[in-house]
């Protein structure tokens, strides 16, 4: 079957009510988690991950996707009108955005969010619908010596493009990986790292360390503050529909911010936050204006709200082909599938034609739906944003709780949750990043697995990894990163010391 | 004030490379009891007494980096203001309500811990404490447990 036919047999697939029932429960909770602080998409997805147990694979992915493009639409509505961004991606969103709003803009600027992020996704989803399959294909060719090679550039990938010191990201990934090694041996059977606790000898679950990291810490770290400083920028939202001089000044941001969004969104630790700094960047740099932005520039809201969304598109490649998730909210995908016991990787879309096409068909769907739910339905969004942060910090806090005890129906999983939860409040404190440390978390076994078996084929020789090509090279592009770090670093010192000796 | 900054961030990263490197000997010295084998044949303990190995290195690093660095940096103290304690209350009801939960069950638990957390950030009367944590809680109960069938302990309402 041709692609043309395979998003056909998709959309047959999508337009099942049930499916399209999830679809619309998932892009509506996506909104609502992108206006809300506190929960961010992953933290959804898990806590919906265990209400999805008794519908079929193919209706709960498309919701928990939904839930993740959703969370970036509704992102931009805060960061336009209350200058807070819901969501991380949305963060550089304010810059231009909030000063719309100021200017008795907010229609427009909401209106090219939504229709950017619209065609974003759209275009996101082509490409995914278009590399996706000739990839996986590639990847079938994968042994473990190739596996350990991704893992390990990816993991390099992801601290290399994390928010603040790399250092720190390596070290997050490394803990991420002994974190994800507690438990049962796959070799031997016998435990590592349990403390003779019997619970602990499936591993640490997945839901209780993400919520704990993203959805607890973050309550915590919003309770410190004085609850209900936001105040919502009172003014008239009108003229949605941007005017012909702002479709003129937006189209080529949009379009370059799909782009960036997708290509970065591949990348694991790139995503929907660095797209929309990056898509952001460029634009500033490339305008013939840009002492406008930050004043207020439609291409500033423009840019980075397509990014971001393309992004999420982009993100679901290296799951759905090589069984790699490239942020959190794909770590929680990953995992949802091997619990309805689909393996991701490069036979995936072959063996689940309905799940991947069905997924594909939704977004375009999603999409739609999000536009009809982000401008026509904008004053329903205003007004859950009045909703006060007391009143809804102990909702998030107990639809954590709920969310972590129901996938195994188990107290202990609150105990680490709540671990994980102080954990990630102190990472907070003395800024470290989560992300590496969940990725290497998820990767971590695949990775212990790859490194034994490549040395068990090579009889102990590290040479396997430099005469497999694809192996040698992306390990070799992982040691380049690395080395791009420490060069400037060892620059600066030897210039310190030369004006030290001066 | 630069200077009181530097120290604050040289502390934060010094205790937090610290705490990393001890954690990482605690898992070097696991992994060589649980047996790191051969490169021929890697053991159980192989990946975690690299990986540990790795953060040690790295935990070291940073805090070696650190001593040393001398440019002034902006921060603020960690438990800065007297909001923190709101965490504090807020960690020990979660702590409770973990341990409650299973004997009391999810109905009385997430009542009291509802209503515990909805009045520790005060500016309520104490009769809309009461219902808003009676409605958060049948609601959940009924969403979850009625209508997505989760399976929450009855505890002293199981009858």
């Amino acid at each position: 079957m041709g692609v043309f036919d395979n998003i056909l047999y998709g959309f047959q697939v999508a337009f099942d009510p049930s499916n399209l029932l999830f679809c619309f429960i998932g892009v509506v909770v996506g909104t609502l988690v992108g206006v809300l602080p506190g929960i961010g998409p992953a933290g959804a997805i898990g806590l919906l991950l265990p209400a999805t147990f008794r519908v079929s694979p193919t209706s709960g992915i498309i919701m928990l996707a939904g839930i993740y493009y959703g969370a970036m639409y509704g992102g931009s509505t805060t960061s336009i009108l209350v200058n807070i961004p819901g969501e991380a991606a949305s963060v550089v969103t304010c810059l231009d955005g909030y000063q719309m709003a100021r200017q008795g803009r907010a229609g427009p600027a909401l209106g090219i969010a939504a229709w950017g992020s619209f065609i974003a996704g759209t275009l996101s989803v082509i490409g995914l619908m278009l590399i996706a399959n000739p990839l996986a294909r590639v990847a079938l060719r994968f042994g473990p010596p190739e596996y350990f090679a991704l893992i390990c550039t990816g993991l390099i990938l992801v601290t290399y493009l994390s928010q603040g010191s790399i250092l720190k990201a390596l070290m997050m990934a490394l803990v991420g990986i002994l974190i994800g090694n507690i438990g049962l041996d796959l070799v031997n059977a016998l435990p590592r790292f349990t403390f003779g606790i019997t619970e602990l000898e499936d591993g640490v679950g997945i839901v209780p360390l993400v919520m704990g990291l993203f959805g607890i810490s973050e309550v915590l770290l919003n309770l410190e503050q004085n609850l209900d400083q936001r105040e919502i920028f009172q003014t008239r939202i009108d003229h949605l529909w941007p005017s012909l001089k702002d479709w003129a000044e937006a189209k080529w941001a949009i379009l370059r911010g799909s782009v960036i969004g997708f290509f970065l969104g591949i990348l694991p630790g790139g995503g929907a936050v660095l797209s929309s700094f990056v898509s952001y960047a460029v634009e500033k740099k490339i305008s013939k204006h840009p002492e406008k932005f930050g004043k207020g520039a439609i291409e500033g809201v423009a840019a980075p709200e397509s990014a971001n969304n393309s992004a999420t598109g982009g993100s679901l490649i290296p799951l759905v082909s090589l069984g790699i998730p490239a942020n959190p909210a794909m770590a929680m995908l990953f995992s949802a599938l091997i619990i309805y016991g689909i393996q991701p990787g490069p036979l995936f879309i072959k063996n689940n034609p309905d799940l991947f096409w069905g997924l594909v068909a939704s977004m375009y769907l999603g999409n739609g739906l999000l536009l009809l739910l982000n401008l026509p339905m904008i004053g329903i969004w205003v007004q859950v944003l009045k909703v006060p942060y007391r009143i809804l910090f102990p909702l998030i806090l107990l639809f954590c709780l709920i969310g972590a005890y129901s996938v195994n129906n188990s107290a202990f999983d609150l105990f680490l949750m709540i671990l994980f939860g102080m954990l990630g409040y102190l990472m907070k404190k003395f800024v470290y990043d989560a992300a590496p440390l969940v990725l290497a978390f998820v990767l971590g076994p695949i990775l212990e697995q790859s490194l034994r078996r490549s040395l068990m084929i090579s009889g102990g020789s590290f040479t396997i990894f430099i005469t497999r090509p694809i192996a040698c090279f992306t390990l070799g592009f992982a040691f380049l990163l690395l080395l791009s770090n420490i060069f400037p670093y060892i620059k600066k010192r030897r210039h310190e010391y030369r004006e030290f000796e001066e | 004030m630069a200077q009181v900054d530097l120290k604050i961030v040289k502390a934060h990263d010094q205790i937090s490379s610290l705490f990393w490197l001890l954690l990482s000997i605690y898992a070097s010295i696991e992994s060589l009891r649980m047996g790191i084998g051969t490169f021929h044949k890697p053991g159980m303990g192989f990946m975690t007494f690299w990986a540990s190995v790795l953060l040690g290195t790295l935990s070291l690093a940073l805090f070696i980096q650190v001593t040393l660095k001398s440019e002034p940096a902006k921060t603020s103290p960690l438990f800065a203001g007297k909001l923190w304690k709101r965490v504090f209350l807020a960690l020990t009801a979660l702590l409770i309500y973990a341990k409650l939960m299973p004997v009391a069950g999810y109905l009385l638990s997430t009542f009291l811990l509802m209503s515990f957390l909805f009045w520790i950030v005060r500016g309520k009367k104490w009769w809309w404490v009461l219902i808003s944590s009676s409605l958060t809680t049948l609601i959940t109960y009924y969403v979850f447990s009625v209508w997505l069938k989760g399976q929450f302990p009855g505890g002293l309402f199981s009858f």
